[in-house]
């Protein structure tokens, strides 16, 4: 095994135990604390995958703001944070085998592919992925409509999150 | 390296989105600079600003052969007659729409109201055009995340409140599914364009399992679109505590946009395993049928019995999508009628709960009786609504129920048509005790006035015309359909 | 970039989280644990405490907080579009002029209704 590997394994264990505790944590502080780490863990991925750039939007966006928003959204709630009910309900048999069945369904289609036995090709090292971000996004041969796109999907949301939350006088 | 020039024509064939951005902004500025009381013409504007938008679209950028690229926009857009129809399909129900809000108390004078469901419609345009995984999903986004908070949008009613949570729950969560398909789909086969995406699963030795497991992912997104059985389940709950003009909106065009889609990725995508998909969908579509109708006798409440009733109607839809075969194109225009018809045809079922629940502030199909002899033109309505439905002669739902079945016939899928005329049966007589209790039925509210705004009239109007036209005059609708469908290949 | 070169932001992250480790342990290895009702008490800035310690919060650092998000998404498009501007040229220029106005109506929008106010 590789370094990379091990470290994957390492941050990959970390991870699936955060989101377990994310969906398993009484108190919801908590776990968008442990979401916080959860998303940490996808920003050392994309690290692994040479994504840098979007290693540091992860950490920017998701950890600086969404985390920071579902913190804030918790405190707005007149009950904080403590879940006293049960955790699960009498069909938790059902799901778990529904979650096994899809799990073994998917992990026998992902194997059927040859694709990973073949190793990717490392990247140039010319290429520069956050030039070549830079380019595909307002290209108007590439992501340019998706581009724009994005932001009126963003005036939407603005304007549906301010419809939802203020209250008018 | 990504690049491409920029040609002023590209703007054409995005025309109708960019079009319905502007006026967007328009409703927006009206909305913050006008003084509140001219805040009921807003929905004027909009309904009126999509009718131009329609007739520009039909006078300008008709996709005829020479004038437009097919592929605009590095691949992202297409420009075919399959998108445009749609595209027009929605821009109409987002018109009539507007006129069905214009009269509602708490969300006809808000120019949110009228933003968000434009920027719905932008995302439904992009949808019927989009040939690239990437701005579909974008296009999915752009049309779900607006359609939550209409779902949601009278925020003192619990009952809306929840309707909206519920759909955004259910709508994120089958959102990542779809998600999780489109990566995987990229994974294999590298690329995210949806017309390369057939050719590499030839050449690349993608086994059949491999490419069907994927494609189950991404039509669980868009079967919860659509609320085919057994993602069906949020409809009812959603369209009962929803805005009336906004769970019309929810069962046409989002549900035209979800077929839409799924027309292009099936067919485009994956039409080596065409046998696989389509037994899968003929399953669907004869559960869907079936559990609709049968839950929709039981309803008390009319948005729920209509909500079951266009689950229903999915699941028609779907037998002409489960009988697309390799040698014919009837299938698929079959589908494409189907929901020409559907949408005009339940936008006008949805327009006289509206009409009817504005003043009586009730649902409950009880509450309908004696509606004959209070408003006998918006009895009418409904009674041609309603029967198109159901599927009875002379009215549009007729002819392409008919066509629909005719399509399974042809496949050979005979018991699929037995059963789709089984469950017609059966739609028959919910539709028919409703209307008996509009029709026979007497009650003491009968002397109270039921006045209906101009915009309804006209709505239901231009509506109720639109119905009979399909059904008496078939030939242009099937031609439309049919070149829908040949230019998507 | 290769893996590597994180290096040593690893190893900082190590570093202050072993110092803030460091801090808390001592404290509690060596600090006199000696404590009473009142010691237990939340230190409110030496009054008694009353009422719960968790308020609600207004609706306002919500809005705050989306209105946050939506920017920050924002400078992250803004960031490889401008290691590259000066290749796109003007076209580049003027499809981020889009953008921005798309955003600046949201926010003009946002403005009128107040949603920025803090009475």
């Amino acid at each position: 095994m590789t370094p990379l590997q091990i470290i994957f394994i390492i941050v990959a264990v970390i991870t699936l135990f955060a989101a377990i505790k994310v969906v398993s944590s009484r108190n919801l502080v908590h776990a968008a604390l442990w979401l916080i780490l959860v998303l940490f863990g996808i920003a050392v991925f994309f690290v692994i995958l040479s994504a840098g750039f979007f290693a540091a939007a992860q950490v920017v966006i998701y950890i600086g703001a969404i985390a920071i928003l579902m913190i804030f959204t918790i405190m707005l709630t007149r009950r904080v944070a403590r879940d006293s009910g049960a955790q699960h309900n009498s069909n938790w048999w059902a799901a778990a085998v529904l979650s096994l069945l899809l799990f073994t369904g998917l992990s026998w289609i992902l194997s059927r592919w040859q694709g990973f036995q073949s190793t990717a090709q490392p990247m140039l090292e010319s290429a520069d992925p956050l030039r070549q971000l830079g380019e595909g996004l307002v290209a108007p041969g590439g992501y340019l409509i998706p581009f724009e796109v994005a932001s009126i999907l963003l005036v939407a949301a603005l304007i549906g999150a301010i419809t939802v939350a203020w209250e008018r006088k | 390296m990504i690049s491409g020039t920029f040609n002023p024509s590209m703007i054409l064939s995005i025309l109708p989105e960019i079009s319905i951005l502007v006026l967007g902004f328009l409703v927006l500025f009206f909305d913050l600079f006008l003084s509140k009381e001219h805040h009921d013409k807003l929905g004027w504007i909009t309904a009126g600003g999509l009718g131009v938008i329609i007739i520009g679209c039909l006078l300008v950028i008709r996709p005829n052969e020479s004038v437009l690229q097919t592929f605009a926009f590095g691949g992202m857009i297409r420009y075919d007659w399959m998108g445009f129809t749609f595209k027009m399909l929605f821009l109409f129900s987002a018109a009539i729409t507007a006129m069905f809000a214009m009269g509602m108390e708490k969300i006809g004078k808000r120019g949110e109201f009228y933003l968000l469901m434009l920027a719905s419609t932008i995302g439904m345009c992009l949808m019927a055009s989009a040939a690239d995984l990437i701005m579909l999903y974008l296009a999915i986004e752009t049309t779900s995340i607006p359609l939550y908070i209409l779902a949601g949008f009278i925020t003192q009613d619990e009952k809306s409140t929840e309707a909206g949570f519920k759909y955004l729950l259910f709508g994120a969560m089958t959102s990542a599914i779809l998600l999780y398909g489109f990566s995987l789909l990229y994974g294999f086969t590298g690329t995210t364009q949806i017309y390369k995406i057939s050719n590499i699963i030839q050449s690349g030795g993608i086994p059949t399992e491999l490419s069907f497991g994927v494609l189950i992912l991404v039509i669980v997104g868009f079967a919860f679109k659509i609320s085919a059985v057994p993602l069906h389940f949020w409809a009812p709950d959603v369209y009962e505590g929803a805005p009336t003009p906004v769970a019309g909106f929810l069962s046409t065009a989002s549900k035209a946009a979800g077929f839409s889609v799924l027309l292009r990725v099936l067919l485009i995508a994956f039409p080596e395993i065409l046998p696989y998909w389509s037994a899968f969908l003929v399953a669907i579509s004869t559960l869907t049928m079936t559990i609709g109708n049968l839950l929709a006798l039981t309803q008390k409440n009319i948005k729920r019995m209509l909500a079951y009733s266009s689950i229903a109607h999915a699941g028609y839809a779907l037998i002409g999508l489960g009988s697309i075969t390799y040698d014919s194109f009837f299938g698929m225009s079959s589908v494409v009628f189907y929901l020409i018809a559907y949408v005009i045809t339940n936008l006008a079922a949805f327009g006289v709960v509206a009409a009817f629940g504005r003043v009586s502030g009730s649902d409950d199909i009880a509450a309908y009786a004696g509606l004959s002899r209070r408003s006998p033109a918006l009895a009418l309505a409904m009674l041609v609504a309603f029967l198109s439905l159901a599927g009875m002669p002379p009215f549009g739902g007729f002819v392409v129920k008919f066509i629909v079945f005719a399509a399974a016939v042809q496949a050979n899928l005979i018991w699929l048509a037995v059963v789709g005329v089984l469950n017609s049966i059966i739609g028959l007589y919910y539709y028919l005790t409703v209307l008996k209790v509009v029709y026979l039925y007497r009650s003491e509210d009968e002397e109270k006035p039921l006045p209906i705004p101009r915009s309804y009239s006209l709505a239901l109007g231009v509506l109720v015309t639109g119905i009979l036209l399909i059904g008496i005059v078939m030939a242009p609708w099937l031609n439309l359909s049919i070149k829908s469908v040949v230019s998507l290949f | 970039m290769a893996f590597w070169d994180y290096l040593p932001i690893a190893i900082l992250f190590v570093i202050s989280a072993g110092l803030a480790a460091i801090a808390v342990g001592l404290g509690h290895l060596f600090g006199p644990r000696k404590p009473t009702p009142k010691k237990l008490e939340p230190y409110e800035s030496g009054m008694n405490p009353f009422g719960p310690g968790t308020r609600r919060m207004p609706v306002r650092f919500y809005l705050v907080a989306v209105l946050f998000i939506l920017f920050d998404i924002e400078v992250v498009f803004f960031l490889p579009w401008a290691v590259v501007l000066k290749d796109l040229g003007i076209t580049g220029l003027v499809e981020m002029i889009v953008f921005v106005s798309i955003l600046v109506v949201g926010f003009i929008y946002a403005w009128k209704k107040g949603a920025l106010e803090w009475e």
